[in-house]
């Protein structure tokens, strides 16, 4: 399993949230790292892809509101790097279509989602949580 | 300058093992002569007031463990997909540690993660080793930086 009950932060919006990125983005891991051919592989990996994608988009965007809605301070800092990630994500799928479903980039691409997805949940938004929970928020849910 | 630099490459390390492998006890030593059957390579370039690189070799085990905790999947070899997963903890890693050195203002900004080759000649006013070791392997950090001020 790609979730981990430790990634839990204690806002359950969130909680939620990051559950199901986690699921879509395992689909895609899955895809990517199952033992058939790279061509043979390919059609549930672009599908898997796509669906996680716009899941990651629309996470960001909802939790943005969030720290907005309790006037989280690092709201711009955190804006940013939500912005760096999805200006990567397009980048990567614009790359790939254009190579013709190149193996590496996506293989590449799926180590540094893996390990950015996790560290980002685990440190940067901890710190949403942190938060919330001192103010007493929390249960602020829009 | 090379305390400091130790103290924030440990305790980044240590952070990111707790944090994301859910490990709690590392240990570090200095080395001479780190020696494993094979590793993976990340340097991380550093640039602002000191200038040089960060190595961190991660012997192969070391990798495999880390990319298996992260994914809950199995992997037999270091590929594309491991060496990316590991680049970005080093990339984590830096970032902490360069986040750790502007509160003692030494500012500094890193570089995307890159297999390069080393030029062993150069000449380095901070050059050290140093293994740490962790319940899923054991890794080098190689500093080679120079001050720019
Ligand atoms: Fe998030
Ligand atoms: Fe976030």
């Amino acid at each position: 399993m790609l979730w981990k009950d430790k990634y839990e932060l204690g806002v359950p919006v969130i909680d939620a949230q990051h559950k199901e990125l986690f699921r879509r983005v395992e689909s895609f891991l899955q895809a990517l790292r199952s033992e058939v051919s790279w061509d043979e592989k390919i059609p549930k990996i672009n599908e898997t892809l796509e669906f996680m994608k716009g899941y990651v988009v629309e996470h960001f965007h909802d939790e943005e509101e969030y720290q907005r809605s309790i006037n989280y301070p690092g709201y711009q800092a955190h804006k940013q790097i939500h912005d760096g990630m999805v200006n990567y994500v397009l980048e990567v799928s614009k790359q790939y279509d254009q190579s013709n479903n190149n193996e590496d980039l996506m293989q590449q691409f799926g180590g540094r989602l893996m390990a950015w997805l996790i560290n980002h949940v685990a440190a940067e938004d901890q710190r949403i949580a942190d938060y919330a929970i001192e103010k007493g928020v929390r249960g602020n849910e829009r | 300058m090379k305390d400091k630099l130790h103290k924030a490459l440990i305790d980044a390390t240590h952070n990111v093992f707790e944090l994301m492998f859910n490990i709690s006890e590392i240990s570090d030593h200095p080395t001479e002569d780190f020696e494993c059957d094979d590793e993976v390579d990340i340097a991380i370039g550093i640039v602002g007031d000191l200038e040089g690189e960060v190595i961190y070799r991660f012997p192969i085990s070391t990798s495999l463990n880390m990319v298996k905790i992260m994914s809950g999947m199995e992997f037999e070899e270091v590929d594309a997909f491991v060496t990316s997963a590991i680049s970005e903890i080093a990339n984590i890693i830096s970032g902490n540690v360069a986040t750790a050195l502007s509160d003692s203002d030494i500012k500094c900004d890193i570089l995307p993660p890159m297999q390069l080759e080393l030029n062993e000649n150069k000449e380095y006013e901070i050059e050290t080793s140093r293994c740490i070791s962790t319940t899923i392997g054991d890794i080098c950090l190689d500093v080679r930086l120079n001050k720019a001020f």
